[in-house]
């Protein structure tokens, strides 16, 4: 089958457009040296490059050609060397579908074939009618699902998609308020200057300190507004549903994603909620796969999967996921409260040391003690962190909790677990205590995103490091009878 | 409990010596370009070389490592204690790597992968190479055994 012809201008506006980009960045620096100064030459030296681009796109929709066969996708492309592939179906993990604004008005989408291993897109179909793409999608899930089957016979009828989790609109809303999305700083560099740079200064206010004041309140506003927007942008229209054994999404306003977690590579469940979420009654679940998540760098990650719904349908959905039950979460012991406390304390004394440092060097404001004042909340501070921290141990899961301001819940089933950690630092072991890690394969993204209990009792660490091992073969055990019983 | 070899010392006191030699050199030439002496280079060098070999001494006392029924278990670590226990079902594959100044000591490391985040971390530095490949080997039978079809 050929790609949708649309995608042959769509392609090559999209390449010439980069392409002038380019051309008007080092047009500049190469306008002298190529002597292309005469408009004459300038232009007919774009026609020229407009034709190669188009007349390139013509033979690469030409040449295009792809077929979904029963076990196997098979793709033929090349313009000047032609490459022919046959990619088993079962390989193929998900299809990802992207639709920009602009490619949602010509009815084409881009859809991506990526495989188990993860480490990049196997194949990329740009562009295909939408209908088509999602008919693709469909059809390898279905096809997928006949050729595990072990009669052979593919199941006619697909299957129905059931829609679990819609997000509300005055619930976007209000994610977009709560949500500071850190990615906006990029763009907050580049708006900020731009509008100060068009705000007349009379030379009073030119007064360092009333700037830094105003800069830093507007950069904070534009933050927020500018993450808003961004969070608005992208969660738009969030549907997340399932289809057979897979958890199928879709969102965003201007670019559309739509993509699936295989329910089988789940490794754990995350659930998240910052302050103000939390105090509203509020929370957000993601999926840590291995190998590949949608809408995500490839390499396995976090997805989101609930982006923002009151805390019990956060809870309910995850529990259809994954039931593990609610149960009390243990603390580590009081006296890991000194920890945070002294920790806290040297970052404020460092800060002091950086505030002095200035006042020596820049201005006499006579202030450098300033940040001292912060001292007394470091045991409050230490209080909190210590109250957010948690482990419980279910039958068959183990969920870990921490954090303040942004509180994460973990669940990991034992059968996911990889290695187990247990690690003591010099200032642990003076209190006697020791971090037990749970690593799981989903975690590739932080160091602290993986399920732990943090600083506890070292008897309860080395007993929980013996339990965690022990329940992991215990509960793999239990599925892979179970699975043969099946 | 196995023990690596004790020559693993000298492999990393090497290191620590060349450390010290290239800490000691750059001091020297930053003191000797403002003030025309060289003494804190020396200076410099002795301490890192002193703090490093204690550093070694240590590292070497706080490792060790056993094949038990189902997992590898590691200890070491010297100002964090770190205790990783890699469970044979999870093991990827195993290799066994040998360094240039391990191969001039004669040693040999394994190193297990496994899918976790902190795979490449379960490694063994120390072992002879006869020590290794029968390290490797009996790994591999072990994570086989163990039917590692569901490593993930």
């Amino acid at each position: 089958m050929k790609l949708h012809p649309l995608s042959v201008p769509y392609r090559a506006a999209s390449r010439v457009v980069s392409v002038a980009a380019v051309a008007v960045v080092g047009g500049g620096v190469l306008g002298d040296a190529a002597n292309l100064s005469t408009p004459l030459g300038a232009v007919g030296l774009a026609v020229l490059g407009i034709a190669a681009v188009v007349g390139w796109e013509v033979a690469y929709h030409r040449r295009f050609d792809y077929e979904l066969t029963a076990d196997t996708l098979d793709i033929t492309s090349g313009v000047l060397s032609l490459r022919h592939r046959e990619i088993p179906l079962r390989r193929i993990q998900n299809v990802d579908i992207r639709r920009t604004a602009v490619q949602r008005v010509l009815g084409i989408a881009a859809a991506r074939f990526e495989t188990a291993g993860g480490s990049e897109t196997e194949a990329s179909l740009e562009f295909v009618a939408a209908a088509e793409a999602k008919r693709l999608q469909r059809e390898v899930q279905r096809r997928k699902a006949g050729a595990t089957d072990e009669t052979g016979a593919a199941d006619p009828t697909p299957e129905p998609e059931r829609t679990i989790f819609e997000l509300a609109d005055e619930d976007l809303l209000a994610l977009s308020l709560v949500t500071v999305d850190f990615r906006a700083v990029p763009v907050l560099a580049v708006v900020v200057p731009l509008i100060a740079s068009r705000v007349p200064v009379d030379p009073l206010a030119r007064a360092l300190f009333g700037v830094t004041v105003v800069g830093a309140v507007l950069s904070l506003l534009g933050l927020w507004a500018t993450s808003a927007a961004v969070t608005f942008v992208r969660y738009f229209g969030f549907r997340l549903s399932t289809v057979g054994e897979d958890l199928r999404y879709e969102r965003g306003l201007l670019q559309r994603y739509d993509g699936s977690i295989p329910r089988e590579k789940v490794q754990t469940l995350v659930v998240r909620e910052n302050v103000a979420m939390r105090r509203l009654g509020f929370a957000a679940l993601a999926v840590e796969t291995a190998g590949y998540s949608p809408g995500q760098s490839p390499g396995g990650g976090s997805s989101v999967a609930v982006p923002f719904a009151r805390r019990e349908a956060v809870l309910e959905l995850a529990r259809s996921i994954e039931p593990f039950p609610d149960l009390p979460f243990e603390r580590p012991p009081k006296r890991a409260r000194r920890r945070y406390a002294v920790r806290y304390a040297l970052l404020v004394l460092a800060l002091t040391g950086v505030a002095a440092a200035l006042d020596a060097f820049v201005g006499h404001t006579g202030l450098w003690y300033a940040p001292l004042a912060l001292l007394p909340l470091a045991p409050v501070a230490a209080h909190y962190r210590w109250l957010s921290l948690g482990y419980a141990l279910g039958e068959d899961y183990l969920v870990a909790r921490s954090g303040f301001w942004r509180r994460r819940t973990t669940v990991v089933p034992y059968y996911r677990l990889q290695t187990v950690v247990q690690r003591a630092s010099v200032f642990q072991r003076r209190l006697g205590l020791a971090t037990v890690v749970a690593d799981t394969a989903g975690s590739l993204s932080l160091a602290d995103s993986d399920a732990s209990a943090a600083d506890v009792d070292v008897t309860t660490a080395d007993r929980l490091r013996v339990e965690f091992h022990r329940r992991m073969q215990a509960s793999r055990r239990a599925r892979r009878t179970r699975a043969a019983g099946d | 409990m196995e023990r690596l070899h004790p020559r693993v010392r000298f492999v990393w006191l090497s290191v620590v010596l060349l450390l010290a030699v290239v800490a000691g050199a750059v001091s020297a030439v930053a003191q000797y370009r403002f003030t025309g002496d060289w003494w804190v280079g020396v200076a410099v060098a002795v301490v890192v070389a002193g703090v490093g070999a204690t550093y070694t001494v240590l590292r070497y006392r706080a490792w060790r490592f056993e094949v038990q029924a189902d997992a590898l278990f590691i200890e070491r670590g010297v100002l964090t204690r770190i205790t990783t226990v890699a469970p044979f079902v999870r093991v990827q594959h195993v290799d066994s790597q040998r360094g240039p100044i391990a191969r001039l000591a004669g040693l040999a490391e394994v190193v297990v992968y496994t899918a976790g985040s902190r795979g490449a971390d379960v490694s063994i530095p120390g072992l002879t190479p006869d020590r290794a490949t029968a390290l490797r080997e009996r790994l591999r039978e072990l994570a086989i055994e163990s039917e590692s079809e569901d490593a993930v």
